[in-house]
């Protein structure tokens, strides 16, 4: 059960982490320039 | 809340209800128990890491061909998203490997071939990295995106060609019970929306970096800079 548990938490952090990384820094690039 | 966080909003609530089919429908198996529902995650992100490449694949025979700049970005975006999806599937394998084979790891032809894998397109995004940007390195990266797709058959057939610790297909022989097969395959169609998402977030990210990129050209200022002033650009 506790290898279950870690490699669904390694999966959602790594998917998950990226997917909002990449979000974060599109928003950044969008982001008109002063 | 623009196109791009939508589209992830909608491939996250499409990976909320496969892992409800993966905890709550799916039977546990006899065998291993329910350290078993690691399958689920662990294929579909090798399917998506092959369709990943694939694009890279793709993408690299169109710039060589015509000398895309949006192909060499796809091909970029490609192979990015392909590394994060074999880190995923090496991880999750090597946790699902421990309580059923004793080991971490083991130098299998399934797990080796896929480690190799994982090495040529790390390797793909750091020549990108390092490399100066320009036709030169896209040229490189397309030949090193083309030749690397070769190990993606390799790490598919290596279960059947060579004598592995690694199981066999199980979807192709029907193996698998009805349950088990149905999650599957919603969890790898829902893993592959999630992909394609990533990719597109990616490709725009590297639209934005290019497009930065041409504007710090020494000769695209002096032009920005001239017209901004209202006289000729200096040729």
């Amino acid at each position: 059960m506790t290898y279950l548990v870690l490699a669904y938490a390694f999966g959602v952090a790594m998917l998950g982490g990226y997917l909002a990384w990449s979000l974060r820094h599109l928003r950044e690039l969008e982001r008109p320039k002063r | 809340m623009n196109n791009y966080e939508k589209a992830a909003t909608g491939a996250v609530a499409l990976m909320l209800v496969a892992a409800g089919a993966i905890f709550l429908y799916a039977p546990t198996d006899a065998l291993q128990g329910p350290v078993q529902r690691i399958f689920y995650l662990h294929v579909s992100s090798a399917i998506a890491a092959f369709a990943s490449f694939a694009v890279v694949l793709v993408g690299g025979i169109v710039y060589l061909w015509r000398e895309s700049a949006a192909a060499d970005r796809l091909a970029r975006a490609g192979a990015l998203v392909g590394v994060v999806f074999t880190t995923v599937t090496l991880v999750m394998g090597m946790l699902w490997a421990k309580p059923v084979w004793g080991v971490f790891w083991t130098w299998d032809a399934r797990l080796t071939s896929t480690l190799v894998l994982w090495i040529i397109y790390a390797g793909y995004l750091l020549v990108r990295r390092l490399a100066e940007p320009g036709r030169q390195a896209a040229r490189f990266a397309a030949v090193v995106g083309i030749f690397g797709f070769i190990d993606v058959p390799i790490v598919y057939f290596s279960v059947t060609w060579w004598r592995t610790f690694h199981p066999g297909p199980v979807i192709v022989t029907d193996a698998l019970p009805a349950a088990m097969l149905g999650t599957f395959l919603l969890t790898m169609a829902c893993t592959l929306v999630l992909g394609a998402t990533m990719i597109a977030v990616r490709y725009r990210i590297e639209a934005l970096l290019d497009a930065r990129e041409r504007v710090s050209e020494p000769g695209v200022v002096v032009k920005a800079r001239g017209a901004e002033m209202g006289t000729e650009p200096v040729p």
